[in-house]
């Protein structure tokens, strides 16, 4: 076992930041928390690390976190700002410098996308490429265990999936990997486990697909009409299951009866402006378990996340 | 890595985030430049008279190296810290065998070359435009160390108390000021009230001051470096010395203590 917290409590005045929250993580495991902002993510990141102190317990490799060798760790904070006028190369290799033993510089700034650019000083990089930096020096030291906090924010959709290749790679080679994120398509395609955060507690833990089986909910077809009374009670009448939306009617159906809710609108008079069908996600487990209200007719559009 | 390369890999970082700071390199070294330039130059000493500056020019070589001594690690070491904190550096930092000790003792390596370089300039322009009789000492380099290392510890312990760089500068200013003119720098304690005298005492500066001044200050008309019996260990540059690396040991280790390991 890498990491074993115990009810860990971190309060901030009167706000409670982490309020009991328990988890191990695996050997070579890829283990993403995922939660709104304010919901403790950062704060569990630092318990972690020994950056921050709490209550319960919380061991790295069997031991507290002040007690392990940096050696062992890889650390990207979130917001991290490095020295701006120091090149990608000479922030790779400095942070290199810092262990017993660090990769090859040009290595690592291979496999983050930036040879091109290794000599450009860090202020003059774009969003991306600065974050592309900043994971390059967390992955210098060839950490056996790697924590990031948000990686990928403020990365274009190339360089997201570049880095996610990256961390693919060394979770293959046996890097357990703790990464904190906003996008639920970085926890589908990364994840082994999800720990989702909601005011300080961990409110669901599982692989993905375990979450969505237990929180995901049905299929579900969103129609947009112009007398949505009109159609509920339609398709009511006609058997089909409308699911509580207060914005838009969504009808819990596979893909496959699509046509006959179609007519059964048109045969109560009702004109579809719009039809989506989708499956739930993570995105459906994290809106509903972190209480999030949000349209899901703009949950049904491609988003640059989901690329 | 070893101690040594660790501490080798954060002063090579901390010597580039300087160096290609142009405006902080300028002013680094225009400091000092145009403070002899206003002392040495335009207002010029006295000795015959009264007033502010009534000490031949190579009394208050000690105080231009003051200044650099002072200003330089105190300012560039609290921001530091605070640009550290801004940027979550420490955070990452803790996670790295780099000790917080480490990490100002590579500050404090790039300050003693940043400020030998600037007292090369004190030195070299206090002689071409005052005409100062200086005497070349080796104490020079222990001085200017444990100076250095010093400030570079209460920069750290201002750094960990301002909440902001904006709040280092003002904090920053607001010790230094009244160090650099109440610790037998610029003004002699003759000029000061009786009751005041023992209060130059408690600055650590004073003996910097002094014992530089004692090291290397000959007075116009004398092969003899400038020595009097006053105070608690007189002006002595290696008794000075001995109480100012002292000084150092402590404002360091408090400074090291300060270096936050979290944000």
């Amino acid at each position: 076992m890498v990491i074993r917290a115990e009810r860990v409590r971190r309060r901030y005045g009167e706000t409670a930041a982490l309020d009991g929250v328990s988890l191990s993580v695996g050997t070579g495991t890829v283990f993403v928390l995922a939660g709104p902002n304010g919901a403790g993510k950062t704060t569990l990141i630092r318990a972690l690390t020994g950056t921050t102190r709490v209550d319960g317990t919380v061991e790295l490799f069997g031991k507290p976190p002040s007690e392990v060798s940096g050696e062992r760790i890889g650390l990207l904070p979130q917001e991290f700002a490095p020295a701006d006028r120091l090149t990608a190369r000479e922030l790779v290799a400095y942070y290199g410098g810092l262990h017993e033993e660090s990769r090859d510089t040009d290595t690592v700034l291979e496999d983050v996308g930036l040879t091109e650019t290794a000599d450009t000083h860090y202020e003059d990089l774009s969003g991306g490429q600065k974050r592309r930096v900043c994971v390059g020096t967390a992955l210098v030291n060839d950490p056996e265990l790697l924590v990031l906090d948000e990686p990928t924010t403020g990365v274009d959709p190339a360089g997201r999936h570049e880095l996610w290749g990256v961390i693919e790679g060394l979770a293959e080679r046996g890097t357990t990997v703790v990464l904190t994120t906003h996008y639920m398509a970085e926890a589908e395609r990364l994840a082994d486990r999800v720990g989702l955060l909601a005011d300080g507690r961990l409110v669901a833990l599982g692989s993905p697909a375990e979450l969505l089986e237990r929180h995901g909910g049905a299929d579900r077809l969103v129609v947009a009409v112009d007398d949505q009374g009109a159609a509920t009670r339609a398709l009511e009448r006609a058997g089909y299951h409308v699911l509580p939306d207060e914005r838009h009617l969504a009808v819990g159906v596979g893909p496959e009866e699509i046509p006959a809710v179609v007519e059964t609108l048109a045969d109560a008079g009702v004109d579809c402006e719009r039809l989506t069908w989708r499956q739930p996600d993570l995105e459906d487990v994290y809106l509903a378990l972190a209480g999030v209200d949000v349209d899901p007719q703009e949950l049904s559009e491609p988003e640059a996340v989901r690329a | 890595m070893s101690r040594a390369g660790r501490v080798a890999a954060e002063t090579r970082a901390a010597w580039y985030a300087f160096v290609r700071r142009r405006t902080a390199v300028f002013f680094t070294f225009f400091f000092p430049v145009i403070i002899i330039l206003i002392f040495g130059a335009l207002v010029r000493t006295d000795p015959t008279g009264g007033g502010l500056f009534t000490e031949p020019p190579g009394y208050y070589v000690a105080g231009y190296l003051a200044v650099v001594v002072l200003f330089t690690p105190l300012s560039r070491v609290g921001s530091e810290v605070a640009r550290h904190r801004d940027g979550n550096r420490f955070e990452k930092l803790a996670t790295t065998p780099l000790s917080r000790a480490e990490w100002l003792l590579a500050q404090m390596l790039v300050n003693v070359a940043v400020v030998g370089l600037a007292a090369v300039l004190v030195f070299g322009l206090v002689v071409a435009v005052t005409g100062a009789g200086v005497a070349a000492s080796p104490l020079v380099v222990p001085y200017l160390v444990a100076g250095v290392a010093l400030f570079c510890g209460l920069g750290a312990v201002l750094g960990r108390v301002a909440d902001s760089q904006d709040g280092v500068i003002a904090a920053a200013n607001g010790v230094a000021l009244p160090l650099l003119f109440l610790s037998r720098t610029f003004v002699p304690p003759e000029l000061l009230p009786a009751w005041f005298r023992p209060v130059v005492a408690l600055s650590p500066l004073t003996y910097f001051a002094r014992g530089l001044r004692a090291a290397t200050f000959r007075p116009p008309g004398t092969l003899a470096t400038y020595r009097t019996g006053d105070a608690l260990v007189g002006t002595d540059p290696t008794l000075n010395l001995a109480v100012l690396a002292a000084l150092a040991v402590g404002f360091f280790a408090a400074g090291a203590l300060a270096v936050p390991t979290t944000n």
